[in-house]
């Protein structure tokens, strides 16, 4: 009996769930998943900066797009011997103009009229969760709140896990809504919607096999329904349909080397929405330890997604479709993105220093955003 | 994507978990390793996800989520 239950809380370590829906932060952290038997207190600081908009595509505007420094602040805690609790908050600062819309140039080539003055703005939010454990389980459940100056939301979700008596299996599955409300700045002067309101009902469902001795692979479905005001109040003559349904499905794979003390990270996502959206997504990543304390992670990630249906490259101010957004976000592009991470652990503590370049490629949307990211923290286990 | 694809997909992967083998507890230490976690890092994926999700089109299927913003 007692080793069927160390089994079984083995597997349920591994098999957190990987697949998140709108206001869901699901654990997946090994340690955290079993009743966690040290408090942490984890600190980010990062540096988020887009590349500016190449002068001959700017029509208009500020060519300068986004920075952000974010500051992140995690708490995990064991509250007894069945529970834990974790806090997360994140503070951002951000500034830059974005675009406002496009237009196709005499030499058919599309311009850019970007956002004239620069915008400010930050944003705030909190994650409460709280998890029990059981001999062959857990539940746990989780409230957000974001809030800007012109955007709040609220956020709720429930999931659990199961493992089954082969105790090499585990079922997970969760629910999550959140209720957002939209109250776009300078609303009556560029005659945009005042106020508006959306909402997001999302359900997953994945099953996770131990392999073998040094593998393990998790699978799973995710669908999403999002109804209200889907449309971006910040961008000219942007109007997209009230409904959106999206539904995911993700592989996971890890594979232990002992000899190289390496942990081989695969993941693939498959996206697909009735906007007409389709992405596919796939990243590797290997944790390499160089000594008991220091490990380094280089990682890569390709996606691949599908315009819209009602996509245009150029706004269309007529309005001669119903539904219709020159937003760059909605075109069809691709994107490479390579990192690297350097962890060293000092006794209780331990240090992360992370980077990432973003570039993508093949979209008919000049506006279309390359960036770095650069982040530095520290992780006190006490 | 069509239904009759979607299960097949989900049927295949859970085709390859049934050829899986059975592993005893004590055998589990490397599978165990915090570096082998489906999410090693949660505050770092928390980052990423929401860079993904205000950048590109697709979200979810992920390990970690925030709330809704005014980013997307």
């Amino acid at each position: 009996m007692q080793l069927g239950r160390m089994k079984s809380k083995t597997l349920m370590a591994l098999s957190a769930s990987a697949v998140a829906l709108p206001g869901v932060l699901v654990s997946t952290s090994a340690i955290s998943d079993t009743p966690p038997t040290a408090k942490v207190i984890s600190y980010r600081a990062s540096s988020y900066k887009e590349d500016s908009l190449a002068s001959e595509a700017l029509l208009a505007g500020s060519p300068e797009r986004y920075d952000i420094e974010i500051h992140q602040l995690r708490y995990s805690s064991p509250i007894g011997e069945k529970y834990s609790i974790s806090l997360d908050s994140s503070y951002e600062s951000m500034s830059g103009a974005s675009p406002w819309y496009t237009v196709k140039s005499a030499n058919g080539n599309t311009k850019v009229a970007m956002s004239g003055a620069s915008i400010y703005e930050k944003r705030r939010d909190v994650t409460a969760s709280v998890q029990r454990y059981y001999d062959r389980g857990n539940v746990g459940a989780s409230f957000t709140i974001s809030d800007e100056n012109d955007y709040r939301s609220n956020s709720a979700s429930v999931d659990g896990s199961f493992t089954l008596a082969n105790d090499s299996t585990t079922l997970s599955l969760g629910i999550a809504h959140s209720d957002d409300d939209i109250n776009p700045t300078d609303a009556a002067l560029f005659n945009r919607i005042p106020s508006a309101n959306k909402s997001t009902t999302s359900a997953f469902f994945s099953v996770t096999q131990i392999l073998n001795q040094f593998s393990i692979i998790q699978t799973g479905v995710s669908s999403t329904r999002a109804g209200g005001y889907l449309t971006d109040p910040y961008k000219l003559s942007d109007h997209r349909p009230e409904e959106r349904n999206q539904f995911t499905w993700t592989t996971s794979w890890r594979r232990y080397f002992r000899e190289q003390r390496s942990a081989f990270h695969a993941n693939y996502r498959f996206y697909d929405d009735d906007f007409g959206v389709r992405s596919h997504t796939i990243d590797f990543a290997l944790h390499k330890s160089f000594s008991r304390s220091i490990t380094l992670v280089p990682n890569v990630r390709y996606y691949q997604q599908q315009a819209a249906d009602f996509f245009t490259p150029a706004t269309d101010f007529a309005r001669t479709m119903e539904f219709n957004s020159s937003d760059y976000r909605l075109s069809k592009y691709d994107a490479l993105s390579a990192g690297l991470k350097f962890n060293v652990q000092l006794g209780d503590y331990t240090l992360v220093l992370s980077g990432e370049r973003y570039r993508t490629s093949g979209s008919s949307n000049p506006a279309m955003i390359d960036f770095t990211r650069l982040s530095a923290g520290i992780d006190y286990t006490f | 994507m069509h239904l009759n694809l979607r299960i097949c997909l989900l049927l295949s992967a859970l085709a390859v978990m049934t050829a899986c083998q059975f592993v005893p507890a004590y055998q589990r230490g490397d599978l165990a390793r915090p570096e082998m976690a489906f999410d090693a890092d949660p505050l770092g994926s928390k980052l990423n996800q929401h860079i993904y999700f205000s950048k590109e089109a697709s979200t979810g299927g992920n390990g970690v989520a925030a709330g809704g913003c005014g980013c997307n």
